[in-house]
């Protein structure tokens, strides 16, 4: 007798792990929401129409077109450090240095075009 | 001071599933959160089931999840952890009873690295030590600090995702050996190693290192190895 082994996605996202456990949940929030994103994209023009007309209106809202460029930033920058740490274990050393240096990169860029997105929204 | 822990508690006789019971106790700052639970075990529930031997950071007996993140009981005092503390089994494996899990699958991952010491050549001619110079014993300095506490492989999102993964503490005793000049069955670990559920699983989320109560860099030692097995180079 006893309770098995399993881990629920809640009491995975409870885990109070370091700064780089939150880079890992969103790097998979960004990976999967782009995944969905391309496909529902693709799915649209197929299907066409009055269907395809309310998704890519999903889209073209910029609340929506802040989301996914976060994924897409996010991503790729996060991405990108993992690559570099992947390639030069020696640089794990500066795990926490690396992530401060990449919430430095991120937070500019994606401000930028926040700011782009919602001005040219209200017909800036 | 008053702490108010919360303490998960199982009993496979009686219970379905977990719960939770709270305990108002009286403690120094500068008790352990070990003393609490013994405390506890003492004076207000003999039943109260939890593993500990040394009580001194060494044996690796009594990782639990402490306040949301997993810490060897005996090593951390309450004032770091404040006077409201919840503490609970470390996850992915089976749960016996209350902060009791069963340790035989994580023990099963580390007997597959091969975590021992091969070398079949011929002694040297003097029939006595295998030498090694100071540097060449301080590339696995760090390994061989692991005490076999779990906290790193049950801290693991993909441990918790897929049981088969080998896990932190299991590349970390790998490490140990596979960087020892003396050992030679370096490839035979690496081969291992990059199996489907060797390394390729690590996806850096660093949650091993923080837990570490050793201070062993976990990730990093992971990292090496992923590198040996790409390169085939051991530096
Ligand atoms: C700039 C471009 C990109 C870079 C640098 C990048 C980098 C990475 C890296 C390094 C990983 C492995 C992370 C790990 O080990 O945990 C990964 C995983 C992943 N990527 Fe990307 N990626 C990029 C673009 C994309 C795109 C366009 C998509 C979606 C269509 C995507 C979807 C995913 C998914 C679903 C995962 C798995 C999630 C995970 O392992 O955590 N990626 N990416
Ligand atoms: S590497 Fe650290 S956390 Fe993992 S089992 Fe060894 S001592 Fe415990
Ligand atoms: S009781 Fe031995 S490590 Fe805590």
């Amino acid at each position: 007798m006893g309770l098995k082994r399993d881990v629920s996605l809640s009491a995975g996202l409870r885990y109070r792990g370091p700064a780089a456990y939150l880079t890992y949940i969103l790097h998979r929030i960004g990976g999967l929401g782009m995944g969905i994103f391309i496909a529902v994209h693709i799915l649209a023009s197929f299907v066409g129409g009055r269907f395809g007309g309310i998704l890519n209106g999903i889209y073209e809202n910029w609340a929506f077109q802040i989301f996914i460029f976060f994924c897409a930033l996010f991503h790729a920058i996060n991405g990108l450090r993992i690559t570099i740490l992947d390639l030069f274990p020696k640089l794990l050393d500066y795990h926490v240095e690396a992530i401060w240096i990449e919430w430095a990169v991120f937070i500019p860029l994606f401000g930028v075009s926040v700011f782009v997105i919602v001005s040219t929204a209200l017909g800036g | 001071m008053e702490v108010t822990i919360k303490i998960f508690r199982y009993n496979p006789e009686k219970d379905q599933r977990g719960n939770y019971v709270t305990y108002k106790v009286e403690a120094h700052e500068n008790d352990r959160v070990l003393d609490v639970l013994e405390y506890i075990k003492g004076k207000i529930d003999g039943a109260l089931s939890f593993r500990r031997s040394c009580a001194h950071g060494v044996c690796g007996s009594d990782a639990m999840r402490i306040n949301g993140r997993n810490m060897l009981a005996c090593k951390v005092l309450i004032r770091d952890v404040g006077a409201n503390i919840t503490v609970e089994p470390i996850l992915g494996l089976p749960i016996k009873k209350d902060l009791i899990v069963d340790m035989e699958p994580f023990f099963d991952n580390y007997k597959k690295v091969l975590p021992y010491f091969i070398n079949d050549s011929p002694l040297p001619a003097d029939g006595r030590e295998r030498l090694q110079s100071p540097e060449e014993r301080a590339r696995f300095d760090e390994t061989t600090k692991c005490i076999l506490c779990a906290a790193c492989t049950t801290s693991c999102p993909s441990y918790w995702a897929n049981g088969e993964y080998y896990g932190p503490a299991a590349i970390v005793n790998a490490h140990r050996f596979i960087f020892d000049s003396r050992d030679e069955a370096a490839d035979q670990r690496l081969q291992i190693l990059a199996e489907t559920d060797g390394i390729a699983r690590c996806h850096t989320a660093y949650n091993c290192t923080e837990a570490c109560p050793r201070e062993i860099k976990v990730t990093k030692a992971i990292g090496e190895v992923k590198m040996a097995i790409m390169t085939g180079k051991l530096d």
